[in-house]
Protein backbone atom coordinates (compact mmCIF):
# COMPACT_ATOMS: atom_id res chain seq x y z
CA UNK A 1 0.00 0.00 0.00
CA UNK A 2 1.43 3.72 -0.95
CA UNK A 3 1.21 6.83 1.19
CA UNK A 4 2.70 9.39 -0.91
CA UNK A 5 0.69 11.40 -3.09
CA UNK A 6 1.00 11.88 -7.05
CA UNK A 7 -0.45 14.46 -9.47
CA UNK A 8 0.83 15.15 -12.86
CA UNK A 9 -0.51 18.37 -15.01
CA UNK A 10 0.61 19.91 -18.28
CA UNK A 11 0.76 23.73 -19.15
CA UNK A 12 0.88 25.53 -21.87
CA UNK A 13 3.72 27.62 -20.63
CA UNK A 14 7.52 27.35 -20.35
CA UNK A 15 9.03 25.79 -17.11
CA UNK A 16 10.21 29.31 -15.92
CA UNK A 17 6.49 30.84 -15.74
CA UNK A 18 4.66 27.73 -14.32
CA UNK A 19 7.73 27.34 -11.51
CA UNK A 20 7.39 31.03 -10.86
CA UNK A 21 3.90 31.00 -10.55
CA UNK A 22 3.89 28.41 -8.79
CA UNK A 23 5.76 29.75 -5.87
CA UNK A 24 3.94 33.22 -6.14
CA UNK A 25 2.32 34.70 -3.26
CA UNK A 26 0.07 36.71 -5.19
CA UNK A 27 -1.11 33.62 -7.57
CA UNK A 28 -1.15 31.39 -3.93
CA UNK A 29 -4.57 33.78 -3.67
CA UNK A 30 -5.81 32.26 -6.17
CA UNK A 31 -4.94 29.03 -6.13
CA UNK A 32 -5.53 28.19 -2.42
CA UNK A 33 -8.61 30.37 -2.65
CA UNK A 34 -11.34 26.32 -2.77
CA UNK A 35 -14.08 29.18 -2.68
CA UNK A 36 -14.04 32.83 -4.24
CA UNK A 37 -14.08 34.32 -1.30
CA UNK A 38 -11.74 32.39 1.04
CA UNK A 39 -8.99 34.39 2.44
CA UNK A 40 -5.20 33.77 1.75
CA UNK A 41 -2.36 34.96 3.18
CA UNK A 42 1.11 33.97 1.62
CA UNK A 43 4.97 34.98 2.04
CA UNK A 44 7.64 33.38 -0.06
CA UNK A 45 11.48 33.49 0.92
CA UNK A 46 12.76 31.41 -2.16
CA UNK A 47 15.78 29.66 -1.12
CA UNK A 48 17.40 27.01 0.38
CA UNK A 49 16.04 27.27 4.14
CA UNK A 50 14.06 29.87 3.20
CA UNK A 51 10.25 29.79 4.47
CA UNK A 52 7.06 29.77 2.44
CA UNK A 53 3.98 30.18 4.54
CA UNK A 54 0.19 30.17 3.14
CA UNK A 55 -2.86 30.86 5.34
CA UNK A 56 -6.13 30.17 3.85
CA UNK A 57 -9.77 29.55 4.68
CA UNK A 58 -13.26 30.66 4.87
CA UNK A 59 -13.70 34.18 6.71
CA UNK A 60 -14.38 34.63 9.73
CA UNK A 61 -12.82 31.46 10.65
CA UNK A 62 -9.62 29.99 11.57
CA UNK A 63 -7.34 29.10 8.80
CA UNK A 64 -5.75 26.52 7.94
CA UNK A 65 -1.31 27.24 8.04
CA UNK A 66 1.00 25.40 5.49
CA UNK A 67 4.53 26.22 6.57
CA UNK A 68 7.57 25.27 4.29
CA UNK A 69 10.83 25.06 4.11
CA UNK A 70 12.92 24.42 1.19
CA UNK A 71 15.39 22.35 0.78
CA UNK A 72 16.21 22.12 -2.79
CA UNK A 73 15.45 25.29 -5.22
CA UNK A 74 16.41 24.58 -8.57
CA UNK A 75 14.76 27.29 -10.93
CA UNK A 76 13.23 26.20 -13.01
CA UNK A 77 13.39 22.63 -12.74
CA UNK A 78 12.88 21.35 -9.13
CA UNK A 79 11.18 22.35 -5.90
CA UNK A 80 12.05 20.50 -2.59
CA UNK A 81 10.52 21.39 0.57
CA UNK A 82 9.16 19.57 3.85
CA UNK A 83 5.49 21.18 4.85
CA UNK A 84 3.40 21.14 7.88
CA UNK A 85 0.50 21.85 7.41
CA UNK A 86 -1.30 23.04 10.59
CA UNK A 87 -5.30 22.56 10.63
CA UNK A 88 -7.36 24.83 12.33
CA UNK A 89 -8.59 22.06 14.91
CA UNK A 90 -5.57 21.95 16.46
CA UNK A 91 -4.06 19.10 14.06
CA UNK A 92 -0.65 18.95 11.90
CA UNK A 93 0.55 16.64 9.68
CA UNK A 94 3.96 16.85 8.11
CA UNK A 95 4.66 15.53 4.68
CA UNK A 96 7.92 16.16 2.38
CA UNK A 97 7.24 17.46 -1.24
CA UNK A 98 9.01 17.26 -4.59
CA UNK A 99 7.31 19.73 -6.89
CA UNK A 100 9.66 19.13 -10.98
CA UNK A 101 8.87 20.90 -14.32
CA UNK A 102 9.56 19.23 -17.51
CA UNK A 103 9.76 21.01 -20.85
CA UNK A 104 8.12 19.06 -23.10
CA UNK A 105 7.90 21.09 -26.60
CA UNK A 106 7.81 24.32 -25.47
CA UNK A 107 5.10 22.95 -22.78
CA UNK A 108 5.93 22.07 -19.09
CA UNK A 109 4.83 18.74 -17.60
CA UNK A 110 4.68 19.52 -13.71
CA UNK A 111 4.55 16.64 -10.85
CA UNK A 112 3.75 16.59 -7.32
CA UNK A 113 4.75 13.83 -5.36
CA UNK A 114 3.90 14.27 -1.50
CA UNK A 115 5.11 11.47 0.56
CA UNK A 116 5.03 11.08 4.52
CA UNK A 117 1.45 10.70 5.37
CA UNK A 118 1.30 8.15 8.31
CA UNK A 119 3.01 5.13 7.55
CA UNK A 120 2.91 0.98 8.84
CA UNK A 121 5.18 2.74 11.10
CA UNK A 122 3.04 4.89 12.16
CA UNK A 123 0.08 2.00 12.49
CA UNK A 124 1.98 0.48 15.04
CA UNK A 125 1.70 3.58 17.19
CA UNK A 126 -1.84 3.65 16.67
CA UNK A 127 -2.15 0.13 18.13
CA UNK A 128 -0.83 1.09 20.99
CA UNK A 129 -3.18 3.63 21.34
CA UNK A 130 -5.74 1.25 20.50
CA UNK A 131 -5.05 -0.66 24.00
CA UNK A 132 -5.28 2.32 26.44
CA UNK A 133 -9.07 3.03 24.34
CA UNK A 134 -9.72 -0.70 25.04
CA UNK A 135 -8.69 -0.37 27.91
CA UNK A 136 -11.41 2.50 28.71
CA UNK A 137 -14.24 1.06 26.55
CA UNK A 138 -13.74 -2.31 28.89
CA UNK A 139 -14.09 -0.13 31.78
CA UNK A 140 -17.33 1.25 30.57
CA UNK A 141 -18.40 -2.34 29.28
CA UNK A 142 -17.97 -3.43 32.89
CA UNK A 143 -19.47 -0.57 34.62
CA UNK A 144 -22.62 -1.42 32.38
CA UNK B 1 -23.02 12.47 17.09
CA UNK B 2 -22.54 9.61 18.78
CA UNK B 3 -23.90 6.57 16.55
CA UNK B 4 -25.17 3.98 18.74
CA UNK B 5 -25.50 1.58 16.62
CA UNK B 6 -22.39 1.38 16.13
CA UNK B 7 -21.49 1.60 20.30
CA UNK B 8 -24.33 -1.46 20.92
CA UNK B 9 -22.09 -3.75 18.28
CA UNK B 10 -18.81 -2.08 19.75
CA UNK B 11 -19.98 -2.82 23.32
CA UNK B 12 -21.58 -6.29 22.39
CA UNK B 13 -18.31 -7.45 20.68
CA UNK B 14 -16.33 -6.59 23.87
CA UNK B 15 -18.96 -7.96 26.13
CA UNK B 16 -17.10 -11.57 25.60
CA UNK B 17 -13.45 -12.56 27.48
CA UNK B 18 -12.73 -14.72 24.60
CA UNK B 19 -13.02 -11.66 22.11
CA UNK B 20 -11.21 -9.45 24.45
CA UNK B 21 -8.17 -11.75 24.61
CA UNK B 22 -8.16 -11.60 20.91
CA UNK B 23 -8.25 -8.07 20.87
CA UNK B 24 -5.05 -7.61 22.98
CA UNK B 25 -3.20 -10.10 21.38
CA UNK B 26 -3.61 -8.27 17.80
CA UNK B 27 -3.11 -5.13 19.42
CA UNK B 28 0.98 -6.47 19.97
CA UNK B 29 0.89 -7.50 16.14
CA UNK B 30 -1.66 -9.26 13.46
CA UNK B 31 -1.88 -13.23 13.93
CA UNK B 32 -3.51 -16.00 11.98
CA UNK B 33 -6.21 -18.13 12.85
CA UNK B 34 -4.52 -20.82 14.16
CA UNK B 35 -2.37 -18.71 16.07
CA UNK B 36 -5.05 -16.72 17.85
CA UNK B 37 -6.76 -20.04 18.65
CA UNK B 38 -3.48 -21.46 20.46
CA UNK B 39 -4.18 -20.04 23.72
CA UNK B 40 -7.60 -21.02 23.95
CA UNK B 41 -9.17 -24.37 24.47
CA UNK B 42 -11.09 -23.74 21.28
CA UNK B 43 -12.26 -25.21 17.91
CA UNK B 44 -11.32 -23.71 14.99
CA UNK B 45 -14.93 -22.86 13.91
CA UNK B 46 -15.49 -21.59 17.26
CA UNK B 47 -12.82 -18.85 17.22
CA UNK B 48 -14.24 -17.87 13.56
CA UNK B 49 -17.18 -17.21 15.35
CA UNK B 50 -15.71 -14.33 17.57
CA UNK B 51 -13.69 -12.94 14.68
CA UNK B 52 -16.59 -12.66 12.65
CA UNK B 53 -18.10 -10.42 15.61
CA UNK B 54 -15.31 -8.41 16.04
CA UNK B 55 -15.04 -8.25 12.18
CA UNK B 56 -18.78 -6.95 11.99
CA UNK B 57 -17.89 -4.64 14.74
CA UNK B 58 -15.22 -3.02 12.66
CA UNK B 59 -12.87 -4.22 15.81
CA UNK B 60 -10.61 -6.53 13.21
CA UNK B 61 -10.27 -6.94 10.11
CA UNK B 62 -8.98 -9.73 8.25
CA UNK B 63 -7.30 -10.52 5.07
CA UNK B 64 -7.28 -14.07 3.09
CA UNK B 65 -3.02 -15.07 2.49
CA UNK B 66 -3.21 -18.21 0.34
CA UNK B 67 -4.78 -21.31 2.93
CA UNK B 68 -4.43 -19.08 5.80
CA UNK B 69 -6.13 -16.17 7.27
CA UNK B 70 -4.37 -13.04 8.69
CA UNK B 71 -6.35 -11.13 11.36
CA UNK B 72 -4.96 -7.88 12.44
CA UNK B 73 -6.76 -4.44 14.62
CA UNK B 74 -9.45 -2.43 12.92
CA UNK B 75 -8.46 -0.16 9.53
CA UNK B 76 -9.06 3.35 11.14
CA UNK B 77 -6.05 4.61 11.63
CA UNK B 78 -5.18 3.54 8.30
CA UNK B 79 -8.50 5.15 6.66
CA UNK B 80 -7.41 8.52 8.71
CA UNK B 81 -4.06 8.60 6.52
CA UNK B 82 -5.95 8.02 3.35
CA UNK B 83 -8.53 10.26 4.22
CA UNK B 84 -5.63 12.54 4.54
CA UNK B 85 -4.62 12.00 0.86
CA UNK B 86 -7.97 12.32 -0.48
CA UNK B 87 -8.90 15.41 1.13
CA UNK B 88 -4.90 16.36 -0.35
CA UNK B 89 -5.46 14.94 -3.51
CA UNK B 90 -8.89 17.23 -3.86
CA UNK B 91 -7.11 20.44 -2.79
CA UNK B 92 -4.39 19.88 -5.00
CA UNK B 93 -6.36 19.01 -7.86
CA UNK B 94 -8.21 22.47 -7.53
CA UNK B 95 -4.94 24.13 -7.10
CA UNK B 96 -3.09 22.80 -9.85
CA UNK B 97 -6.68 23.40 -12.73
CA UNK B 98 -6.35 26.88 -10.30
CA UNK B 99 -2.71 27.56 -12.13
CA UNK B 100 -4.34 26.84 -15.41
CA UNK B 101 -6.37 29.82 -15.31
CA UNK B 102 -3.99 31.92 -13.64
CA UNK B 103 -1.46 30.98 -16.25
CA UNK B 104 -3.73 31.81 -18.97
CA UNK B 105 -4.99 34.97 -17.51
CA UNK B 106 -1.42 36.47 -17.32
CA UNK B 107 -0.10 35.41 -20.57
CA UNK B 108 -1.32 38.65 -22.39
CA UNK B 109 0.40 40.51 -19.73
CA UNK B 110 3.61 38.81 -20.44
CA UNK B 111 3.86 38.87 -24.65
Amino acid sequence: MSFDLRLERTYDAAPEVVFDAFIDPEAQQELYADAPDWIVEATCDLRVGGRWTIAFGPPGGTPARETNVFQVVDRPRRLVYASTMAMPDGSNIDTSMEVTFEEEAGRTRLTIVQHGFPTPERREEFAGGWSSILDRLLRVVVAQ
Amino acid sequence: MVRYSVLDRTFSALSDPTRRHILERLARGPATISELAQPFDITLPGLLKHVRILEEADLVVTEKHGRTRQCRLGTEPLDDAEQWIQTYRHHWEGRLDRLASYLDKHKGARR
